[in-house]
């Protein structure tokens, strides 16, 4: 019997395949494959990169789709990860094997997009990291990797980058700095990164502090940074202990002369802007691979139409990872038009090819895209803002301020807010 | 280390202790009675956290005043998960074991589907409760003592104390403890033994739905949450002494005090080990725990 309905839905399948073939004087979709976290600890993050990247598809083929491909659509094929590198990289085989894409894109968490993308390698598709930081995704040597957003290192570079450019334009700034992380992968590599440019810089060190995830209470950690007094704090946390610090570093009032400088997790998630009062949150600085205050200053129809698009489906404006999202599909569109072609060899290179320094794929943030000989995006680089008067403004790069920001530098003491 | 810090350190160890023993105390309860572990502790909290939200998101009722609403329901769930699914194994393996091992991979069970049914359902975005008192604090000495804390640590102190009153002087606090002490003769002597585990199970369910309502205001809440404080629970109970009221509170504030002294000195990261260290030397030295009877 259910052989007998698999056969009666394969008969129909067949008709309609055959059925369609005659009418197919369009040019075929392209497919594009996306390997993301839907589901699993890291699913906001993955629904947003979505979102973002059906919001530019849905533009691209309203705008008349590939021109060097005859006017062919996008067709995105989203494949879940879970947040688990087995299941990525078997996902990913799937959509090489079964689908056919032409390219892939994917996977926000480094654990995953780092096996994944060798499996991509090895069938010679090529890969388009999104999300992911971890420096040696585009430090082994592969030819089909891409990677336009930062790596790791860049983080750590930028924020000293920041504090190096408020002490060139005020004359003021740290000698010591705090660091405050979460204990795990990315907290620990941010920490060493941080630390091993602050001597190049000559700053000090005056706490070096980690925490495993998920705790209840900071208030003997909050002690000791009262008692090491950093000038500056970095604080690396995801969303529910970026939350607790905040808290009760507001609670505390502890006077940090030049700051607290967040390298983005929960001080990106739009969540925790909500879940704070305004006043804990001010001057606070956000490292984040998006120009935050970007809706603001930008006039580009496109990016306000991608906005309208992107808060009709999440109620929260384009944040981030649905940037990042937005950015990779029209970096594909450019790619395409170039190639002229989805034959995976000929997108490669075009992919190697590419420079871009105006338009869509660069709403992010950055000023260009091109992708050195290990397929890493030299001209990618995160955002800094200051929270300035209820607002998150860019800071740095100073090419990305908006000429009405006035960095407040350094922050007022407690008792003067 | 100055004087000063280390007094504040040892202050919120005790703030937060006794949090710890509070929220312990359910947990001590029903193993005293029941020899049951609840795996699913942390997650009944989750669950109070989470009605207690919902009461402020949706009617604006303070925490504090949700306490009415959270009680009675955490008695509630406590009660029906222990008659509808606990129960039928304790009355099917009566007769072969005293303490019901599979009692704690059920309530394992319970604790999965009650976190991920709270994560399907609200997904995993972080929530908290902004109120008049999340940052109130009063100024000892120049260091801040948060007044929500203090409230959670008095609430600590009371129910402990009001619990061992009523278990020593009520008659079905009295039935409790003869149930405890053994099942089969406090049958005999004519004491409905389901009735009294599943007023038991409630009642430890009931100091969580007062403890989740007094955290909501100085924690974020998240579908996970539960686990960091049930882990806890385990190192304060079994510290402080399996089914002991007072042992609970000691326990925690022991915790509490460790934890937080520990932490000037080593990074969190290093003190938690510290602290699984203290429990498994406690295990080996004192089974039983500090106020247990071994």
């Amino acid at each position: 019997m259910i052989r007998q309905i698999l056969g009666g839905t394969l008969a129909l399948a067949t008709a309609a395949a055959i059925g369609l073939a005659p009418a197919q004087a369009q040019p075929q979709d392209v497919t594009v494959g996306f390997v993301l976290p839907l589901s699993g600890g890291s699913a906001t993050i993955g629904n947003q990169t979505k979102l973002g990247a059906q919001v530019a598809a849905e533009q691209i083929n309203a705008a008349g789709g590939i021109a060097s491909l005859g006017g062919a659509k996008l067709k995105l094929i989203f494949a879940d990860s879970q947040s688990k590198p087995d299941i990525g990289a078997s996902e990913t085989e799937r959509l090489i094997q079964r689908e056919n894409v032409s390219l892939l894109v994917g996977a926000y968490n480094s654990a995953v997009t780092f096996p994944a993308s060798e499996v991509a390698e090895r069938y010679k598709t090529p890969w388009i990291v999104t999300g992911a930081v971890k420096d040696e995704i585009t430090e082994r040597g592969f030819k089909y990797v891409f990677r336009p957003n930062n790596k790791a290192t860049y983080d750590a570079r930028e924020q000293l980058d920041a504090m190096d450019l408020l002490k060139k334009e005020t004359g003021k700034g740290p000698s010591s700095i705090g660091l405050f992380y979460e204990g795990t992968d990315w907290g620990r590599s941010h920490a060493a990164n941080i630390k091993k440019f602050a001597k190049e810089r000559g700053y000090t060190i005056s706490l070096d502090e980690s925490f495993p995830p998920n705790q209840v209470d900071f208030t003997a950690q909050l002690l000791k940074i009262r008692a090491s007094k950093p000038e500056a704090l970095i604080v690396v946390a995801y969303t529910p202990d970026h939350l607790l610090f905040t808290r009760q570093y507001f609670e505390n009032k502890i006077n940090i002369p030049y700051g607290i400088h967040s390298v983005g997790g929960g001080s990106e998630d739009p969540s925790f802007y909500k879940a704070v009062p305004q006043k804990a949150v001010d001057y606070l600085f956000v490292q984040e691979d998006w120009q935050i205050d970007r809706l603001k200053t930008d006039k580009d129809p496109r990016v306000l139409d991608a906005n309208t698009r992107f808060k009709a489906q999440a109620g929260y404006d384009i944040n981030s990872y649905g940037a990042q999202g937005i950015s990779n599909v029209y970096l594909i569109k450019d790619v395409l038009e170039r190639a002229a072609s989805t034959d995976r060899e000929k997108i490669r290179d075009a992919l190697a090819a590419t420079d871009i320094t105006s338009g869509m794929p660069l709403i992010v943030g950055y000023q260009r895209i091109k992708f050195d000989e290990q397929g890493q995006n030299t001209f990618g680089h995160g955002v800094i803002s200051e929270n300035i008067g209820g607002e998150r403004r860019t800071i740095w790069p100073s090419a990305n301020r908006a000429p009405d920001t006035k960095p407040v530098w350094p922050v007022p003491d407690w008792s003067a807010r | 280390m100055d004087p000063l810090t280390l007094s504040f350190a040892v202050i919120n160890g005790l703030l937060l202790g006794g949090i710890y023993g509070g929220v312990a105390l359910g947990l001590s309860l029903i193993f005293g009675v029941m020899r049951v572990i609840n795996f699913a502790h942390g997650s009944f909290l989750m669950l109070a956290m989470y009605c207690s939200y919902l009461l402020w998101a949706s009617l604006g009722v303070h925490p504090y005043v949700s306490i009415l609403v959270t009680v009675p329901f955490l008695f509630g769930i406590g009660y029906a998960v222990q008659s509808v699914v606990i129960s039928p194994l304790i009355r099917r393996e009566r007769a072969l074991v005293v303490e019901p091992t599979s009692a704690l991979l059920l309530t394992a069970g319970v604790y999965l589907v009650v976190d991920n049914s709270v994560l399907m359902a609200f997904g995993p975005d972080v929530r908290s409760v902004t109120t008049d008192i999340t940052y109130e604090s009063i100024f000892v000495a120049g260091l801040p003592i948060n007044i929500a804390r203090l409230i959670g640590f008095a609430a600590a102190i009371l129910v402990a104390f009001a619990l061992s009153f009523w278990l020593k002087h009520s008659d079905m606090g009295r039935a409790i403890r003869a149930t405890a002490q053994n099942r089969d003769a406090a049958a005999m002597s004519g004491i409905n033994v389901p009735l009294i585990y599943n007023v038991t199970f409630g009642l430890g369910c009931a100091v969580l739905g007062l403890f989740g309502a007094l955290l909501v205001p100085f924690f974020s809440i998240t579908p996970t949450i539960g686990l960091s404080f049930g882990i806890k629970s385990f190192l304060v109970v079994v510290l402080g002494g399996i089914g002991s009221i007072p042992g609970s509170i000691l326990g925690g504030l022991l915790l509490g005090v460790f934890e937080s002294v520990a932490a000037q000195f080593v990074t969190a990261t290093s003190a938690a080990i510290f602290s699984f260290g203290l429990f498994i030397v406690i295990l080996l030295m004192r089974p039983a725990g500090l106020m247990g009877r071994a």
